[in-house]
């Protein structure tokens, strides 16, 4: 018997690679630790999951949406800290291909202002 | 007591005996005056006698007598004479006395043993041969032969007003004496065949009778329809109310009131001439005499017709729209007629009935509550009717657990089946919701008089708006909207879900754009995935197609863990790397069991193609590796799988005649894979008579697990904590139990459901209820 394969109409969830390798199901649920939604959602100010609210990868290994962590970075008491381990904020670059530069621009941006503003 | 006397003078003569010289002398003056009365100018006595000759003429002139005795020789002018002296001596009113006490023997008694009563003979005559035929014919003869009889008697009209009227009434008077009970329905019938002879014409059945021109005035002589006229007027209505309930019942696709009041002019008001203007003399006289009762008749007409519509509602609602002229009649009837709450409650019983019970289809009670909208909205437009009307199928219909899903499942057009509740030519608009009044509104209107204290005027007036009001929240609408658009969604293998964004667009005119943001980032999915897939078919191509979707945004599914065996396995692993390569910071988790796959078996003698779901493609593929397997090894091997379903693929597999059942026993049952046909297997399909019937029993269950499932799947988390609190606390009432709940994050049940949730688990044996306080079952 052979048997061919012809047309596959298949189902799968996509996820964020966070290096961790829970590949044993469902159990394993990964929150931002800012905004306490799952990673496959979206931040509180996203609509939309996925490529328009990317994650971002720090070197102590934490794992945050990345509009999240810009919007803490962007406050003043965060002293440019991962706000889980108090450790400087630098982000691997791993992953960094993904991130349009178009993306950062904005939200650095608007971070920006939003600390300007506050100072005025 | 002066009359009289002068009638009977000897008895005078013995009272004058016997009393004093006074009154002696009083009577003697009054006796000559009486003599010089009726003597007049006289010589003698002769006045006297010519007095006593001129009684006797006119007695025997006015006696009355038998109609078939020949009529006796008057001469005119001594006639004349005679009453002429008798009026000069002023003895009229004895003379009509005698002429009464006459006719009353005449009519009822005998009279000097010749006379027969003669009135009470004919009559009696004719009710018996009424009594025995029952036709009105005889009724109609009677009247007119007693007409015979009041001409016959009749004083001549030179008497004088006082003599022809004292004659009506007594003549009236005792035939009406005589008449037996069974006259009046006699009456009726007559009456109700004159009545028939306007409406239907002339019949060569109808009774010579009937048609008589002169039965009208007799009915007047003699009374009758002065006297009758409560009988005259209800013939008339139930005349009315038989033509009404033949033309018009089941007639709901023409307007039948105006019909009916161009028949009521037509036929029946030339009749109601007849009774109603009597002596009328110009059509403007009659008209004037026919406004009053002609008003009560349109009543009438209205009113039956009302009451047929009434018993008929029911009806005229699931035949909607064909039935608009039967409300647009009803409408106006019930504007003259008040029957409103009559209209409220036929139709709450007979929705009662026929519509709320366990037996009919959530999907026919859409249809027949949004038929009932449409209709009501017509008769009533304020909506008082319909909001009484549809309270008690808005509570049921809350009650249903299929609602929610039948009212989305037609809020999503689905083009081919036109089934839908909901009007193509309505417009979309947004959902609306009550509204306070606006007092500044200048043209407000109070509310209609007969509305409840919960009406409310400004109500939603659109039928998707009152639908989705049934519920307090419409949560559960975009809930159970996103299970069912994500089971369309998954069954997309073509890539056209054009049809689905349609949807979507319209379902957020009407529940607005943030509800629906769920759905919105389904239907990315979906393009992203096909982008992705071009992308990844262009750098390696390959069979599958996935669709890729985000978690979190997706109805939960059905949880099962299959492993595609073999060359499945590898198709998925080559795909999930170029994803990878795609797309590095994300990786794919399959959902093996969902999907579908078309398959080329190719065995030894034939060629089987077949498009199936991942689990029978799975099952297929571990064959290649051996030609026997048993059951139990065959689920080892993919996985968790309910036993069921797996079986179910299985089968799936025998009738297509690729695998053969070899079961010696239940817990091994065992598949072969028929490399050939057996010659054993005739014309018909391998294995049919096994395996056929038992496929039909296991039934398709959707991926997607509905709301409900959802909810118990959630209600299970808050298990433990009820748990707790019944170990801690003991036995705790329902209340109190949500009162705890209410502490625990994001819990947001009803008592109600928590209720339905204990109970279930009291089914299971857990827990225990006793007067309303929960314990655990140790």
């Amino acid at each position: 018997m052979k048997i061919t394969v012809k047309r596959w109409h298949a189902i799968a969830q996509w996820q964020w690679d966070t290096g961790k390798t829970d590949d044993n199901g469902d159990a394993e649920e990964d929150v931002c630790g800012i905004c306490r939604i799952p990673f496959e959602g979206c931040c509180p100010t996203c609509k939309v999951p996925g490529d328009d609210c990317p994650l971002i990868w720090g070197e102590c290994s934490h794992v945050f949406h990345m509009h999240c962590l810009l919007k803490w970075i962007g406050t003043a008491a965060s002293k440019q800290q991962c706000p889980m381990d108090r450790r400087p904020w630098g982000e691997t670059i791993a992953h960094l291909s993904v991130h349009t530069p178009r993306n950062l621009d904005r939200i650095s941006i608007s971070s920006d202002r939003r600390e300007k503003g506050r100072r005025e | 007591m002066q009359m009289r006397s002068h009638g009977f003078p000897c008895f005078v003569v013995e009272i004058i005996m016997a009393a004093s010289e006074a009154l002696r002398n009083q009577v003697a003056a009054k006796w000559q005056d009486s003599f010089n009365r009726l003597n007049r100018t006289g010589v003698g006595i002769s006045g006297l006698m010519e007095f006593s000759k001129a009684w006797a003429v006119a007695a025997e002139f006015l006696r009355p007598r038998d109609l078939g005795a020949p009529p006796k020789d008057f001469n005119t002018h001594e006639i004349r004479s005679a009453f002429d002296v008798l009026m000069q001596c002023r003895m009229l009113p004895m003379l009509l006395e005698s002429f009464v006490a006459c006719l009353d023997m005449s009519i009822c008694q005998r009279i000097c043993g010749r006379n027969q009563h003669l009135i009470t003979d004919d009559v009696t005559r004719f009710m018996t041969e009424y009594d025995a035929s029952g036709d009105p014919d005889v009724i109609g003869r009677l009247v007119l032969r007693l007409a015979d009889w009041y001409f016959a008697w009749a004083p001549g009209g030179e008497l004088g007003q006082t003599i022809s009227s004292a004659y009506i009434v007594n003549f009236q008077t005792h035939v009406f004496s005589v008449l037996p009970a069974a006259f009046a329905a006699g009456f009726k019938r007559l009456l109700a065949a004159t009545l028939a002879l306007f409406t239907e014409g002339a019949t060569p059945g109808v009774p010579a009778s009937v048609q008589d021109s002169r039965l009208w005035p007799s009915f007047e002589l003699l009374g009758l329809a002065d006297r009758y006229e409560s009988l005259i007027a209800s013939v008339c209505y139930e005349h009315i109310e038989t033509h009404v309930l033949e033309t018009c019942a089941g007639k709901w696709d023409e307007p039948m009131l105006s019909r009916l009041r161009e028949w009521m002019a037509e036929k029946v008001v030339p009749w109601m001439l007849l009774p109603y203007a009597r002596g009328a003399k110009t059509a403007e006289e009659a008209r004037t005499m026919l406004q009053g009762v002609g008003s009560r008749f349109d009543f009438h007409v209205c009113k039956t017709l009302c009451d047929l519509r009434t018993k008929e509602m029911f009806d005229i609602v699931i035949d909607y729209p064909d039935s608009t002229h039967a409300l647009h009649d009803l409408k106006e009837c019930l504007q003259r007629v008040d029957q409103r709450t009559q209209l409220v409650r036929a139709l709450r019983k007979s929705n009662k009935k026929r519509l709320l019970h366990p037996g009919a289809d959530t999907k026919d009670i859409l249809t027949q509550y949004v038929s009932l909208i449409r209709c009501l909205r017509v008769i009533d437009p304020p909506g008082v009717l319909l909001f009484k009307v549809a309270d008690p199928i808005r509570r049921y219909l809350r009650d249903r657990p299929d609602t929610i899903r039948c009212i989305v499942a037609s809020l999503v057009v689905d083009g081919e089946s036109g089934d839908s509740l909901v009007d193509d030519d309505e417009p979309i608009q947004p959902l609306q919701s009550a509204q306070v009044d606006d007092y500044t509104d200048p043209n407000w209107e109070p509310e209609p008089i007969d509305a409840g204290p919960d009406f409310r005027a400004n109500k939603p007036s659109d039928v998707v708006s009152t639908l989705v009001s049934i519920y307090d929240s419409k949560d559960l609408f975009v809930k159970e909207l996103q299970v069912l658009l994500a089971q369309r969604l998954l069954a997309v293998t073509d890539g056209n879900y054009e049809k689905e964004r349609r949807n979507l667009e319209i379902l957020k005119i009407r529940f607005g754009e943030a509800p629906l943001q769920v759905c919105e980032v389904m239907l990315k999915d979906m393009t992203d995935s096909k982008r992705i897939d071009q992308h990844v078919q262009s750098q390696s191509s390959s069979v599958m197609h996935p669709t890729i979707i985000s978690r979190h945004f997706w109805p939960k599914f059905q949880s099962s863990k299959i492993q595609m065996p073999g060359q499945l396995h590898e198709i998925q692993e080559a795909y999930a790397r170029e994803f990878m390569t795609f797309k590095p910071d994300k990786k794919l988790r399959w959902l093996s069991h969902l999907g579908s796959i078309r398959l080329e078996i190719e065995l030894q003698d034939r060629t089987v193609g077949a498009d199936v779901p991942p689990l029978e493609a799975a099952f297929i593929e571990l064959f290649s590796e051996q030609d026997v397997w048993t059951l139990n090894d065959l689920i080892a091997r993919v996985g968790t799988v309910e036993r069921s379903a797996a079986l179910k693929a299985l089968l799936a597999w025998v009738d297509r005649g690729v695998l053969r059942e070899e079961t010696e026993d239940v817990d091994m049952q065992r598949f072969r894979l028929l490399e050939r046909v057996p010659e054993d297997a005739g014309a018909g399909p391998v294995g049919i008579t096994t395996a056929g019937s038992r496929t039909a029993l296991a039934e398709e269950e959707p991926a997607v697990l509905t709301v409900q499932q959802q909810q118990a799947e959630q209600m299970k988390v808050y298990w433990k904590f009820i748990e707790g609190m019944l170990t801690n606390l003991g036995g705790l009432p329902i209340d109190r139990i949500q009162t705890m709940l209410k502490f625990a994050q994001g819990y947001d049940r009803t008592v109600d459901q928590l209720g339905a949730f204990m109970d279930a688990a009291r089914r299971e044996g857990l827990v225990s209820v006793k007067d309303g306080i929960w314990r655990l079952n140790r």
